[in-house]
């Protein structure tokens, strides 16, 4: 399963104490999980955590089983988050992980519950933080939704040797202060490649293989009144002071002295790196990122210890505040400390730097040079900062005269052969061909199905949330004097979209059609298994399919078509579209991943060609003569293997189309020409490797019949 | 303060490319170089054929085991050592972010490129200039490799990360040895031989390039792959004494596309076709520059694609060679199905037209736009096959008579008239106007919108120009309504409708006497 095989990697997750494990951050975590004893580990894929879920799957045979330790992909976060229950009655650890902040909303509800209840058992959340370049959700930041909950949240430095330590304080952290613990790792630190000195891995003492067997029960534990008031209390009175004493013990937070005694630098863990590497181009730190100007690493970003601020703040004149999104939490604290304390010093943060957006070298450098020229260092003038500055930056003024136009702008969009794509080639054709029934609203959902919003195609007017397409239409359906469209992915469907989407439209009688693009997986994340997948991440057998779901609900009116065929595709839009039939209509659009066909197909056929066996490959072609150049194909079809090339005809001067070799052959651009009626310059060609004698006898026979043929009109 | 050199080399990569493999490879090789490095990359769905970036650091010091440097997941504007570009626009995306510096980076960089959906999607030529990428990739490099790292690649069945891995290899840049790269490939056991073959090649492309020599590398500054199948039309009665002689009455430059024309117009229809065009030309033959665009025009649309025309070239024994050729099936066999699917128009439109005329209208009012047409996928490498669409160029004959043929010449005949016309006024203006026939391509549904541009581009132009001719000359509006409404409509048909309206508005000022007027809503358009 899933994007890539870390089957190799998995080897050392059995590494012992000292041996180095080299690999990415995500590695890394999963060692830490095995050497903190965890009992249980779950989650829900999505970038850029999605691989730690093909880890476990990969590691459940060979190191999680024989360690008793319960490993499921779960059905949605919210299933993910209601996993840690196990840890409120049980001294067991556990650890789930989810993609942030979206994920952390789908399991609010459950993570609230448990941070309420409390944890005797350790309990970690892993969350991706999807949040700046290569983010593929909106952009909010998870720390107001710990504040909310009273949960720590850690936010460590980006080293694989960090990523361990603090998943594994975080289990400590967890059972000192009884509440879940998030551990926030950013997009790029995900698929950091590095090396951790590593430990032995811990065998849980409850586990599958020593259950537990007695149920505990104590009413202190049920969220109900008068125990949730309680429970509020505590939260204030014993957890989270318990959660900032561990901190202080353990030092979580680094405190970093240097010469310049009246400034320092407070930053989160995870902006270690870019902080550190801004000081040392502006000539203020060096590659090991010692530096003169004091620094307050915050490694755990909630709860924040007043007196650890304070101690740091005292004697100083001007302190900077790096804090990446916003509301500023840290920021703001950390002023009305330092006036309840009357502390007579200068603090900075949002102005220097930006409200909005990640922090990238270029803005933090930015705002450091502002920090550190407006006052008197001892070790660097400022002056020599400027000068170090613009040296990094004159070059920028030249760029708009070398590339006056900017460069044309590439989203991310379907795979070659990918059997989504003709499902969106027919939603457009129909909108241009009959307007009055395929020009309608569209509510798009999260998946690779999102790129339909995207150029050629622009199909979609709203994204809801992942498995929300069909129940982001239910207002619009009633109000818009026209039958509406919305699409969902397998993945959506089976996180969200069955229950808040099919179950909330046939319980309202909403009249409307819902486009389900079944690919086996959730394609998005790197093909990871869904109930309908036939195995579980597990690799267990199942017998969950789409259409028994719908059935179940009520739907009669299901069409399931083969996505490739657009005429196919096109015609089942219009009947659901035209239909006397009242209710919800579903077509199911269906053809696996081409991703993960190619993966198993490719080498598959390389052998078979080696061996010498006779195989035949379709592949997609233009006559160079017949196309015009008018590139309506690409308007329609958006392959990238379906591009230009230079035009033969002298007498011609635009750009032709062109299949390049990368193609695979799903014969979406003749049929998007058929459909469309475009053009006659498509054709299919079937490549046979190592023909048969008999293949040969019938293709010379056909050739010289041919050949006849064509020397009479020569 | 140590100061210890941390060497960064960002992979600006279009995703699908191998982009991660490329730096796991580099990785590994650091690793097993002994040095201290770390390597980072956007995951998930970022990666599905968008722009993406990978980044690895190295640290200099040989210290395997001592305290680590501080590694940055991001590069620094100004501070890059290496770009190693897969892709060539990519290029000037990390320059506009500011990432290569002149005084610093060593760009390492394939020049193919794989073209942007924006760039595809236009009407006409959307192609990002390839001159911006050069001169750009020259400014921002303080050594530059650039070669098409991909024909390498398919020259020896690898992909093109191997043969970039090379280059970076072949150029020294990192402290690590060859060796340690090639072990590298061997380690990670995924299409050793193809991979190290492409590593070799890539290798001795950046020790025969050296230092600073980009230019004239192999495939530096081709922007488009040319096709390699011979020009379809056979270059035939050059030999032909008459038409020799004929095209020698022409101006010397015009006789190499006169020889191509007629050449084509032979082969599409007769020789009497073919002096019909020379005819037809002879009156631009007084200045050369407008009869070069019309000669290059009218034999294009002389020999507009009918149903005959394509049954002529898909079968055509040469295109099956062509076919074998590009898909690499020269030893095995093949198969060819084709998807035709001629609408009404095209049926009707080879029949005589006395016969359909009548029919032809009503079908017009029937159908005034998306005619009901007939859909078959034809094998014309079965005899069968071949047979149904061959039969089909017997009715050459006909084609003189056709209903098409009516329509088609009628047009061809007002746009040189106005041609005509409008070179009697003002040169520049008969040039634009010879122009907008680049807008007659297309089949079906796509023709006919865009022909409809072509009536009405001619249209509002010449009553544009009738107007400035009437207040005494000066035909700059025109001349630029012409340009404007054609590089409009060549955007695509989301501009289409821009076009439409801008015709309106400027023929509205001119009527309106208000020239000042006109000119200004051409600059704003």
């Amino acid at each position: 399963m899933g994007e890539r095989s870390f089957a190799e990697d998995v080897k050392q997750l059995g590494y012992g104490a000292g041996e180095i494990l080299r690999g990415e951050g995500i590695l890394a975590i999963t060692k830490a999980l095995l050497q903190s004893g965890v009992s249980y580990v779950g989650g829900y894929p999505g970038a850029p955590v999605s691989y730690l879920i093909d880890v476990l799957a990969d590691a459940n045979e060979p190191l999680l089983k024989p360690l008793g330790i319960y490993f499921e992909q779960s059905g949605s976060e919210a299933a993910a988050a209601a996993l840690l229950g196990a840890s409120i009655n049980y001294p067991m650890r556990g650890a789930v992980t989810w993609k942030s902040v979206v994920g952390t909303n789908v399991a609010s509800d459950a993570l609230s519950h448990v941070a309420s209840a409390g944890v005797i058992g350790g309990a970690v959340v892993v969350i991706g933080e999807d949040y700046g370049e290569g983010a593929s959700i909106l952009q909010e930041r998870t720390h107001s939704a710990a504040l909310k909950s009273s949960l720590p949240l850690l936010d460590p430095r980006n080293s694989l040797e960090s990523f361990a330590r603090f998943v594994e304080e975080g289990f400590g952290l967890s059972e000192a202060c009884n509440e879940p613990v998030l551990v926030s790792i950013r997009i790029r630190a995900c698929h950091m490649r590095g090396t951790l000195r590593c430990r032995d891995n811990v065998r849980p003492a409850i586990s599958m293989l020593s259950p537990l067997g007695e149920p505990s029960f104590s009413l202190e534990r049920i969220n109900l009144p008068p125990f949730t008031y309680a429970m509020e209390a505590q939260k204030f009175e014993k957890r989270l002071p318990a959660a900032q004493r561990y901190i202080v013990e353990h030092r979580l937070n680094e405190h970093h002295r240097g010469d310049e005694r009246q400034l320092g630098i407070i930053m989160q863990g995870g902006l270690w790196n870019t902080t550190l590497r801004g000081l040392h181009v502006l000539g203020l730190a060096d590659t090991r990122g010692r530096t003169p100007i004091p620094l307050l690493v915050l490694n755990a970003i909630h709860p924040l210890v007043p007196d650890e601020l304070l101690g740091f703040l005292r004697d100083k004149r001007r302190v900077l505040v790096v804090e990446e999104g916003m509301p500023n939490h840290i920021e703001r604290e950390m002023k009305a400390l330092a006036h309840d304390a009357r502390l007579d010093v200068e603090i900075q943060g949002k102005d220097v730097f930006s409200p909005h957006g990640e922090y990238v070298p270029r803005l933090v450098i930015g705002g450091l040079r502002r920090f550190l020229t407006a006052g008197d260092l001892a070790s660097r003038s400022a002056a020599e900062i400027d000068a170090r500055y613009r040296a990094l930056t004159a070059h920028l003024e030249n760029v708009r005269s070398v590339l006056p136009e900017p460069v044309a702008k590439r989203p991310p969009s379907f795979c070659t052969g990918c059997p989504e794509r003709p499902v969106f080639s027919a939603m457009k054709i129909l909108r241009q061909r009959e307007p009055e029934i395929g020009d309608t609203h569209v509510s798009a959902d999260i998946g690779c199905s999102t790129f339909s919003t995207q150029a050629p195609f622009n199909v979609g007017n709203s994204v809801l949330g992942y498995g929300m397409g069909l129940a982001s239409s239910s207002a619009v359906a009633p109000l818009f004097g026209k039958r509406t469209v919305s699409v969902m992915g397998d993945g959506g469907f089976w996180h969200n979209g069955l229950t808040n989407g099919v179950a909330n439209a046939m319980y309202n009688r909403q009249d409307s059609v819902l486009v389900i693009l079944d690919n086996f997986y959730a394609a998005a994340t790197g093909q990871h298994h869904v109930p309908s997948t036939g195995t579980n991440a597990r690799r267990e057998p199942l017998q969950m399919t789409i259409p028994d779901a719908l059935r179940g609900l009520g739907v009669k009116w299901i069409r399931t078509v083969n996505s490739y065929r657009i005429a196919e595709v096109l015609g089942t839009l219009r009947e659901a579209l035209t239909t006397r039939v009242p209710g919800l209509k579903v077509i199911i659009a269906k053809n696996e991943c081409m991703l993960e066909r190619q993966r198993r197909e490719k080498p598959r056929v390389r052998q078979a060609i080696a061996a010498g066996e006779e195989v035949v490959q379709p592949r997609f072609g233009v006559d160079p003569d017949v196309c015009t150049g008018d590139h309506s194909c690409m308007r329609l079809n958006g392959c990238p293997s379906l591009t230009l090339r230079e035009n033969p005809d002298p007498l011609r001067e635009d750009p032709i189309a062109h299949v390049d070799e990368t193609c695979v052959g799903c014969g979406v651009c003749g049929e998007v020409a058929h459909a469309a009626v475009l053009c006659p310059s498509f054709y299919e060609v079937k490549v046979i490797a190592n023909p048969t004698p008999w293949t040969r006898v019938v293709a010379r026979v056909r050739r010289a019949v041919i050949g006849r043929l064509a020397a009479l009109t020569a | 303060m140590s100061d210890a050199r941390l060497l960064s080399v960002l992979i600006p990569a279009v995703g699908g490319q191998g982009g991660g493999v490329l730096l796991e490879w580099i990785v590994d090789a650091a690793l097993a170089g002994g040095l201290q490095v770390h390597g980072t990359s956007i995951p998930g769905v970022a990666q599905r054929t968008g722009s993406t970036t990978y980044y690895v650091e190295v640290f200099t010091a040989g210290d395997g085991d001592a305290e680590p440097p501080t590694f940055s997941l991001y590069p620094v504007p100004g501070a890059l050592d290496v770009l190693l570009a897969p892709e060539f626009l990519e290029i000037g995306r990390m320059i506009e972010l500011g990432f290569p510096s002149p005084d610093r980076t060593t760009i390492i960089a394939s020049t193919h490129r794989l073209y942007s959906i924006h760039e595809k999607i236009t009407t006409g030529r959307g192609v990002y200039p390839i001159e911006n990428l050069q001169a750009a990739a020259r400014a921002f490099s303080k050594t530059l490799y650039a070669f098409d790292a991909l024909a390498l690649a398919r020259e020896h069945g690898t992909e093109a990360n191997a043969v970039l891995l090379g280059a970076l290899a072949g150029s020294g840049v990192l402290p690590i040895r060859v060796d340690t790269y090639r072990d590298a490939i061997q380690a990670k056991g995924v299409q050793v031989d193809a991979n190290l073959r492409g590593f070799e090649a890539g290798l001795a492309v950046a020790t025969r390039l050296g230092a600073g020599a980009g230019e004239g590398s192999p495939g530096f500054g081709t922007p488009l792959a040319r096709d390699p199948s011979p020009a379809p039309a056979p270059a035939g009665p050059t030999a032909d004494p008459d038409f020799e002689r004929r095209i020698a009455e022409f101006p010397e430059e015009l006789r190499p596309t006169l020889a191509q024309a007629v050449a084509r117009l032979v082969d599409y229809q007769d020789r009497r076709y073919a002096e019909r065009y020379l005819g037809r030309l002879t009156p631009f033959a007084r200045d050369p520059e407008v009869a070069r665009v019309v000669a290059r025009h009218l034999a294009v649309w002389m020999t507009y694609e009918d149903a005959i025309r394509v049954a002529q070239l898909k079968t055509r024994p040469s295109r099956f060679e062509r076919i074998r050729q590009e898909k690499g099936a020269q030893r095995g066999e093949i198969v060819v199905t084709d998807f035709l699917k001629p609408d009404l128009d095209e049926i009707y439109g080879i029949l005589p037209y006395r016969l359909v005329a009548p029919f032809a209208r009503w079908a017009e009012r029937r159908w005034p736009h998306g005619r009901p047409a007939l859909g078959q996928h034809v094998k014309t490498t079965t005899v069968l096959g071949y047979l149904r669409v061959w039969l089909l160029t017997l009715l050459r004959p006909l084609r003189p008579i056709s209903y098409r043929a009516h329509a088609e010449h009628a047009r061809m005949h007002r746009w040189l008239a106005a041609v005509a016309r409008c070179a009697s006024w003002d040169k520049a203006l008969a040039l634009e106007i010879a122009r907008g026939a680049q807008l007659v391509k297309g089949y079906g549904d796509v023709r006919r919108r865009m022909t409809a541009h072509v009536d009405r581009l001619l249209e509002s132009v010449m009553r544009a120009a009738e107007c400035e001719a009437a207040n005494g000359g000066g035909f700059e509006a025109s001349r630029e309504l012409a340009a404007r409404y054609r590089t409009l409509v060549l955007q695509g048909p989301d501009a289409e409708a821009r076009a439409v309206a801008l015709a309106d508005r400027v023929l509205a000022r001119l009527t309106a006497a208000d020239r000042r007027g006109a000119l200004a809503s051409l600059a704003e358009a």
